[in-house]
């Protein structure tokens, strides 16, 4: 059976890529440093494929039919979509034995996920993808989540939903080291008059509770509460999810940067599945450190 | 009814310059605009690309965002011209002290 091997949350704000350097130099180091320890663990744990949970930003969708979730079932989809988003268009492998394991196994826990047997994936999945795999090669399992679009499945449903998905990555017999990611969050506000703010008190809230496994009161937050951390904030059904499917394991920050220039909150925090690596990857502070260090 | 229709012409003209799968992202240059049933409103928001009209006829943000991204706004290019729009908050969050 497979093993979750590596699980990981990150944003995804675009102009990670597309105005990469506008961010401040010790924010961009501290934010990217995470995602190269993210990237060498994936090498060094053998990850034969990955699922990735996102928002769905109007790309697949519209507003005839918008699924709370979609699960991309295909051989491949294409990506990124966005015209100005420097990353490579390209057909990005799927896994379709895994991804239909995933629908009957969460179908049958009592969940009703949409599929795709080909999804275009944009910003929301691409950059932390991308990130994970710069050759776009490690197959792909996209499952994309309705967090802008009301009415919204609660934040507890994404979190009982990433239940299930643990459970059926965990219980396919054709791999043997799976990595889950979520991408997206953390505060944000995008279409709106505040534009640009970060709430960096929810932020740093929201990864506290996380870190100490106090998800009760995360879980609890209503729509019109969570929305004080910007519209953007809903995608954290993401990052609640992957806490979902590798209970009880909690995570620990990696990065936490609020990039003003990204309009982001900018994180990225790894749930150790493994335990016999927690004393490796408790040394990525000082392997950032030592990077920092060599470049001056 | 048109709010229906403005996001469909929104989301239509933005997924038309867009890099999909099935097409290579010329699409905007031929967007008729007249196939969609739009008030007199709607239709000079868009081709005044007006976001602060769009925002005050009800476009859905993340379209919104969108739309702005597409006409070339660069990441908060656009928040000067929606802040005379925001309201203060009063509400606290529990993550608020």
């Amino acid at each position: 059976m497979a093993e979750i091997v590596l699980a990981y949350c990150a944003s995804h704000a675009p102009m990670m890529s597309s105005a990469r350097m506008a961010a401040p130099e010790e924010q961009r180091n501290h934010f990217f440093g995470a995602l190269d320890h993210i990237r060498d663990e994936a090498v060094a744990r053998g990850v034969e494929a990955c699922v990735v949970l996102s928002n769905e930003h109007y790309t697949n969708f519209f507003l005839e039919n918008f699924p709370q979730l979609c699960i991309g079932l295909g051989e491949k989809n294409w990506g990124p979509t966005e015209e100005w988003l420097p990353i490579d268009k390209v057909w990005i492998p799927g896994h379709a034995g895994l991804a239909n394991h995933i629908a009957r196994h969460t179908l049958n826990a009592g969940f009703d996920p949409a599929f795709s047997h080909q999804l275009e994936l944009d910003h929301g999945i691409m950059t932390v993808y991308y990130e994970l795999d710069h050759d776009m090669k490690i197959p792909l399992v996209p499952i994309v989540q309705n967090c802008a679009v009301p009415p919204l499945v609660p934040v507890r449903r994404a979190y009982e939903f990433g239940k299930a998905l643990g459970d059926a990555i965990r219980s396919y017999p054709g791999l043997q080291r799976v990595a889950i990611v979520g991408a997206g969050g953390l505060s944000h506000w995008i279409g709106t008059p505040r534009v640009g703010d970060i709430a960096e008190d929810f932020d740093r809230w929201f990864l506290e509770r996380l870190e100490r496994g106090e998800l009760d009161q995360v879980l609890d937050l209503p729509d019109s509460e969570l929305e004080l951390a910007g519209n953007g904030a809903h995608e954290i059904r993401s990052w609640l999810a992957v806490a979902g499917a590798v209970e009880p394991a909690r995570p620990r920050t990696l990065a936490y940067e609020p990039v003003y220039p990204w309009i982001t909150g900018m994180a990225v925090a790894q749930w150790e599945t493994s335990p016999e690596r927690e004393q490796t990857s408790a040394t990525v502070g000082a392997q950032d450190t030592r990077r920092e260090e060599s470049r001056t | 009814m048109s709010w229906y229709q403005m996001h469909r012409c929104v989301y239509d003209w933005v997924r038309a310059g867009e890099v999909n799968s099935a097409a290579g992202g010329e699409g905007r240059a031929g967007f008729d605009v007249t196939l969609y049933e739009l008030t007199d409103d709607e239709r000079k928001a868009f081709d005044n690309r007006d976001i602060a009209a769009f925002y005050n006829l009800g476009l859905h943000e993340v379209l919104l965002n969108r739309f702005c991204r597409a006409a070339g706004f660069a990441r908060d290019d656009y928040r000067k011209i929606l802040a005379p729009f925001g309201e203060k908050e009063e509400r606290k969050a529990r993550w608020q002290k």
